[in-house]
């Protein structure tokens, strides 16, 4: 057999956290996006630094903070206790939670890139013809955006499938419950299995390219897009 | 439509204050880029917010900074037809027609689907993208939305500036039937003094953000003759054609015009400078323009530094623009006979 049962158990592991982290980006993101394309708030360009931190940040400081907010003694850490959830570190919904703040920028900002894109002009006129800005944002802003959502859900899923040190960090390497793919490989590398590791990375490299090839057939200037903000 | 506006607005250093009364159903608001046509018409339609005062349509107060009063834009009932199309793109053309008429309450509702399209001739385009539509039929179709949304007042923003000249003639006839066979009343903006013409009959005209004028539009194309490189545009309503050694003769009222393009159409449009029409004090012996009429002055203006002459040609009117000194020299004064000279080659033939 190519894949051994614990090399399909982290596969199918990281397509669901990516399935789920993608879900949830979908709903968080897009207001997020669209406060940021539409506002003209001061506290704009603050929010947008913050969106855009996991960026720039190397995964482990971000992977540190959210530790110690998720631990005992963090906030997150004590609302969880409150609420009867437990502890979210080395947990699987920890690991979402962790992947959910660290794939941030990779929907919301392809998703500001087309709202903005669209301009205020067809809300406008959506308005004259009688729709409210919640219907023109249902009929006229979402369809139009439809590109952007695309490119934004294809980029957090291949994204989420693609961490490794806010994982570690956040989900340790609990076999069925953190041992995403990415720490799999690393696993049969650090015990010397090459020809296992070279297996699962060939899985992860054909997949992250037909990714992209997907992406590049559908929308040419996708990524250039989201380079661009 | 009764509309009164008595608004202020700054953005930086640019001011508009604009205190309107106004009625009628075709009323233009005519004005150079910048002087606040746009501003105007975003208060009224609700995109933007006056500094202060107050926006009362036919009766009814839709913004008051006094009384705290501010109507939504899709509550205002005021559809709207801008410069570029702004047709939305996910939608086909039937979809986009009947975006406003889903949204618009049935007691509003008195616009029949079918014979706005058969006016707007859009019977073979409704399932098509509107990504594959000319720029006359992206506009005509921007117009039937807006007149399905069943408005009680249609703002017209520039309309016919994005088409080319051949586009634009062949809208307007759209544009003003639609309004008079509907019977919405429309605000038309425009920096286009036959535009103003062709479609309005009174003119607010704007300067600097100020209201500097409200005048009737024929009497803004008077007003503006003297100033305006191309004259006072005469625009003439003409027959069929026949064919006349190597020109064209055009009825024309009683009388008759010789042009040098000919046209199939039963009637025509056709554009005459006032700075073509060359006056005799008496018939001249020979003259190489093919036209030469003979005409009484009905009135004349002062436009500029020119004078404006209105002349009766055969029951038709026509406006010749000359210098006082030619008016001094021909002594030209109401009731006078003249002589009008024209070159066939002198007319532009309007499409549509």
């Amino acid at each position: 057999m190519l894949l051994s049962d614990t090399d399909i158990q982290s596969i199918w592991l990281t397509i669901k956290l990516a399935v789920i982290v993608t879900l949830i980006l979908l709903v968080v993101g897009t207001p997020i996006a669209w406060w940021l394309a539409r506002s003209k708030s001061r506290l704009k360009g603050v929010f947008g630094a913050v969106v855009a931190m996991p960026l720039v940040l190397p995964p482990s400081v971000l992977g540190f903070y959210l530790l110690l907010a998720m631990g005992p003694n963090g906030p997150v850490g004590h609302l969880t206790r409150v609420l009867g959830i437990g502890a979210l570190p080395f947990t699987f919904w920890g690991l979402v939670l962790a992947s959910v703040f660290y794939s941030l920028p990779f929907m919301v900002q392809p998703l500001q890139s087309a709202f903005e894109s669209i301009g205020d002009r067809p809300l406008e006129v959506a308005a004259t013809l009688g729709a409210s800005p919640l219907d023109a944002f249902f009929t006229v802003a979402l369809p139009l955006a439809r590109p952007g959502f695309l490119t934004a859900s294809i980029l957090t899923f291949a994204h989420t499938v693609g961490e490794f040190g806010v994982v570690l960090m956040i989900g340790g390497n609990i076999p069925g419950v953190s041992r995403v793919a990415s720490v799999q490989i690393y696993d049969h590398v650090e015990a010397l299995e090459y020809a296992q590791a070279h297996r699962m990375a060939a899985v992860m490299l054909v997949f992250s390219f037909l990714v992209l090839l997907a992406l590049y057939a559908w929308r040419p200037g996708a990524l250039k897009m989201t380079r661009r903000d | 439509m009764n509309l009164s506006m008595n608004v202020k607005k700054s953005f930086g250093a640019f001011n508009l204050s604009a205190d309107i009364s106004v009625s009628g159903e075709r009323v233009g608001i005519f004005g150079a880029s910048g002087s606040g046509k746009s501003t105007l018409v975003s208060m009224l339609a609700g995109f933007l917010k006056p500094d202060n005062g107050e926006i009362v349509l036919d009766g009814e107060c839709l913004f008051s900074s006094s009384k705290r009063i501010s109507i939504r834009p899709e509550q205002r009932r005021i559809a709207m037809v801008f410069q570029q199309h702004s047709l939305f793109s996910h939608l086909n053309v039937k979809h986009n027609l009947l975006y406003g008429f889903k949204r618009c309450r049935s007691e509003h509702r008195r616009i029949d689907f079918d014979t706005l399209i058969q006016v707007l001739n859009l019977e073979e385009q409704l399932d098509r993208e509107v990504a594959n539509l000319s720029g006359g039929e992206k506009q005509r179709v921007a117009l039937g939305r807006a007149i399905l949304a069943n408005p009680r007042l249609l703002l017209m923003d520039e309309p016919l500036s994005a088409l080319d000249d051949s586009l634009r003639f062949q809208i307007i006839p759209y544009l003003r039937s639609v309004s008079e066979q509907f019977g919405i009343p429309y605000l038309f903006i425009s920096h286009s003094l036959i535009e103003m013409r062709l479609m309005t009959d009174s003119a607010l005209v704007f300067e600097k953000g100020v209201m500097v004028e409200q005048v009737s539009s024929e009497q803004l194309a008077r007003n503006r003759m003297g100033q305006s490189q191309v004259g006072y545009i005469n625009l003439l309503r003409l027959g069929r054609p026949l064919p006349s050694a190597g020109l064209f003769a055009y009825p024309w009222g009683a009388g008759q015009l010789l042009l040098s393009a000919g046209s199939e159409r039963d009637a025509s449009l056709a554009e005459l400078s006032s700075k073509d029409i060359i006056l005799f004090k008496q018939h001249p012996e020979a003259i190489s323009a093919r036209n030469l009429l003979q005409c009484s002055v009905r009135s004349l203006f002062n436009s500029g530094r020119k004078v404006g002459v209105e002349l009766d040609c055969a029951g038709n009117s026509l406006i010749a623009e000359v210098v006082q000194d030619a008016v001094d020299e021909l002594s030209i004064t109401p009731g006078s006979t003249i002589f009008a000279a024209v070159k066939a080659s002198a007319f532009r033939m309007l499409p549509g």
